[in-house]
């Protein structure tokens, strides 16, 4: 589904990917752990077409299709889903708008008719139960005043309502308290299918207890060091990322 | 150094003479005092920013023939009184008839109410700030006197249309005056609008005046074409425990003036008011507010946001004065901008005059752009930019329209503010 060759980019002028190489398939979880600093957001930003980053080299294929020669717009129609690790508050524009506009570019992308106001409040109202979010969120602006829980959860009921083909969740875990965690662990499960995969970018574990991965891989340095199966994260919680050569300057210290 | 530009007298002749004599001789002082009147410059302050965009042409001086067909008014509920060129369409009109209110154009006034009425016009504005709106004075044909007995209350909103039919160049000086009576209520909505493409100038003044425990609304919607020049004042006086709410929504054009000042006299009076501002291609909107703390114990509430495009310019100058004897005055000013082209130009100027020591006075202006990450936030979730654009400009005024109490004006305000950002954004 996904192909990443000799990935190259850069933010100000500063080289933070080095050559990535990854594969993914349908079907498949895999996820990204390593120190902060890695580059495993810029990964996440450059996949979504964040355009404060320039790709200064190498392929991100799509089933196919150049994914880097699109606007990020048409990434995310093709199914590209990034679940921002800072969710942006925008006040004045309701969650339901801003839900209900996002489903409706995606629906006419397909050719399938637009949803009116009463059909996509009975969708939205489901899926915010799943996510355990208050249906009054949705006449709230965009992540406005919302905690940093209330802002992951609202990122995976996007995810639930966009129906993506590839999944990004970046960081998804930070923030959340135990129950949290399991309320967004459980949406990301449900979004588990053959035809489906899902990126996970992470720092700890911790997540990884709740989805569980097909791969795992280690970014350091712009580049993947190791790749392995479940077991190479649970070593990593025991070991630190110190064994593989990287210094972790947050390990003392770990990030919110 | 050439001598300052003074108000040609081509603009002291007034038309129309059936008016009641009292108010005839109102507008005859008003014009002698104007004579010889310095136009603004650069260098009047008040003007500084606008007044490059005044063109006081002769041919602009004439009055607007008053006669002829009338265009459709605002169908709303409610009643609606329509002015065509300053000058009441009787036949277009629906006044209420309520207890305790009355309402009648100024032809209509008989000697002795047209002679209290000349007493107390223009007691709401500062002359030297409002030199331009003096004008009006000199040269009304009409106006609307609204008179609340004490304790009437206007159950649907009232309809003030002041079209303006530019087929042929000119002027109109459309008028209003309003006295609100203890403990009345209503709701009032002066939308201006203009057909035709001749340049023409409106100069629009009205007055609210409001006795103890008044409530009005006022909601005020400019939206003439690109060959009005408009220069617009509305001056209020609030006695103790009366409220004001102001809503103005202002579209550009090639000038565009308001000036709305309010002076809250008596303790417990308190205001709140609100401005959106909208401009694109070379247009101009100047909003110019001061609020006078006089007694203590008074509140005031000032909400504008100006959205500019293009190659426009939007002003805002908010002044507040709190006196030495308003302590317990609570102020708030908040002037927030959005240009969306590096072209647009917004000029933000608060300005806080304080002789009280026990007040809370707070200000606040921001000048800014469309949020880069917003629009990346919106546009991953596949929403085109164009749309993204929309979202978070509608976002930056939606409040401020969702607070009118008018459901008729929020549509129209809507209708018109789509149109603008249509075209802001086919531009772009």
């Amino acid at each position: 589904m996904l192909s990443i060759k000799n990935l190259h980019a850069s933010v100000e002028g500063k080289e933070i990917l080095k050559g990535i190489n990854l594969e993914i398939k349908a079907g498949e979880v895999h996820a990204i752990m390593g120190p902060n600093g890695s580059g495993k957001s810029t990964l996440s930003q450059v996949l979504a077409g964040n355009e404060a980053f320039e790709v200064t080299d190498g392929e991100v294929l799509l089933n196919g299709e150049n994914l880097l020669e699109q606007e990020t717009e048409e990434r995310a129609r093709e199914g590209i889903f990034l679940a921002f690790q800072y969710p942006v508050e925008i006040p004045g524009v309701s969650n339901l708008q801003f839900l209900r506009t996002a489903v409706n570019a995606m629906r006419k992308h397909r050719g399938e008719e637009e949803m009116n106001a009463a059909e996509f409040m009975k969708l939205a109202k489901e899926v915010s139960k799943q996510v355990d979010l208050d249906p009054a969120f949705l006449k709230r602006g965009v992540n406005e005043g919302f905690s940093g829980g209330e802002k992951k959860r609202n990122e995976i009921m996007q995810a639930l309502l966009l129906q993506p083909q590839l999944a990004i969740l970046d960081e998804t875990d930070s923030g959340l308290d135990i129950d949290a965690l399991k309320v967004v662990s459980d949406g990301v499960n449900a979004l588990r299918s053959d035809d489906r995969a899902i990126l996970m970018v992470t720092h700890y574990q911790r997540l990884l207890n709740h989805i569980v991965p097909d791969h795992v891989h280690v970014l350091a340095g712009g580049r993947i060091i190791k790749s392995g199966g479940r077991e190479l994260a649970l070593e990593l919680e025991e070991r630190g990322y110190g064994w593989l050569g990287i210094k972790d300057a947050d390990e003392a210290t770990p990030a919110s | 150094m050439k001598p300052a530009p003074t108000l040609s007298s081509a603009f002291l002749k007034p038309a129309g003479d059936f008016l009641p004599a009292p108010l005839l001789e109102l507008r005859q002082q008003r014009g002698a005092a104007l004579a010889d009147m310095p136009l603004p410059t650069r260098k009047t302050e008040n003007w500084k920013y606008s007044s490059r965009y005044l063109k006081l042409s002769d041919e602009l001086a004439t009055s607007l023939p008053t006669t002829g067909k009338h265009g459709t008014a605002l169908a709303a509920p409610g009643h609606h009184v329509v002015f065509r060129n300053g000058v009441m369409v009787p036949e277009a009109s629906d006044f209420p008839d309520t207890n305790g209110v009355t309402i009648k154009r100024f032809a209509d006034l008989t000697d002795d109410e047209a002679r209290e009425l000349a007493e107390r016009l223009d007691n709401t504005l500062d002359a030297n700030a409002v030199q331009l709106a003096r004008l009006n004075s000199a040269r009304f044909e009409d106006g609307l006197l609204i008179r609340l007995a004490p304790d009437a209350v206007l159950e649907h909103p009232l309809f003030i249309i002041s079209e303006t039919d530019a087929h042929v160049s000119g002027s109109a000086y459309p008028r209003i005056y309003v006295d609100a009576g203890r403990h009345s209520q209503a709701t009032l909505v002066e939308e201006y609008i203009a057909n035709g493409a001749e340049p023409v100038m409106v100069n629009a003044v009205s007055e609210f005046v409001l006795a103890e425990g008044a409530q009005i609304t006022s909601v005020r919607l400019s939206a003439e074409g690109e060959n009005v020049q408009h220069v617009g004042a509305t001056g209020v006086r609030q006695a103790a425990h009366s409220r004001f709410d102001s809503h103005c929504v202002g579209f550009g054009g090639p000038m565009r003036r308001h000036d709305l000042q309010v002076r809250l006299e008596e303790s417990g009076a308190n205001c709140r008011l609100n401005g959106v501002v909208v401009t694109q291609g070379r247009q101009h909107y100047d909003n110019h507010t001061v609020i006078e703390h006089v007694a203590p114990h008074c509140d005031s509430e000032e909400t504008y946001r100006n959205i500019a495009a293009g190659q426009s310019h939007a002003v805002f100058n908010g002044r507040i004065h709190i006196h030495q004897d308003a302590q317990k005055s609570n102020a708030n000013m908040s002037n927030k901008n959005l240009l969306l082209s590096t072209g647009a130009e917004i000029d933000t100027k608060p300005e806080l005059e304080i002789y009280a020591d026990d007040v809370k006075c707070a200000h606040g202006a921001t000048v800014g752009q469309l949020n880069e990450e917003s629009i990346f936030y919106l546009v991953s979730r596949g929403i085109d930019r164009r749309n993204a654009r929309t979202l978070l400009t509608m976002a930056f005024i939606n409040e401020l329209i969702e607070q009118i109490p008018v459901e008729a004006v929020r549509e129209t305000a809507q209708a018109r503010l789509n149109h603008f950002i249509d075209q802001t954004f086919e531009e772009a």
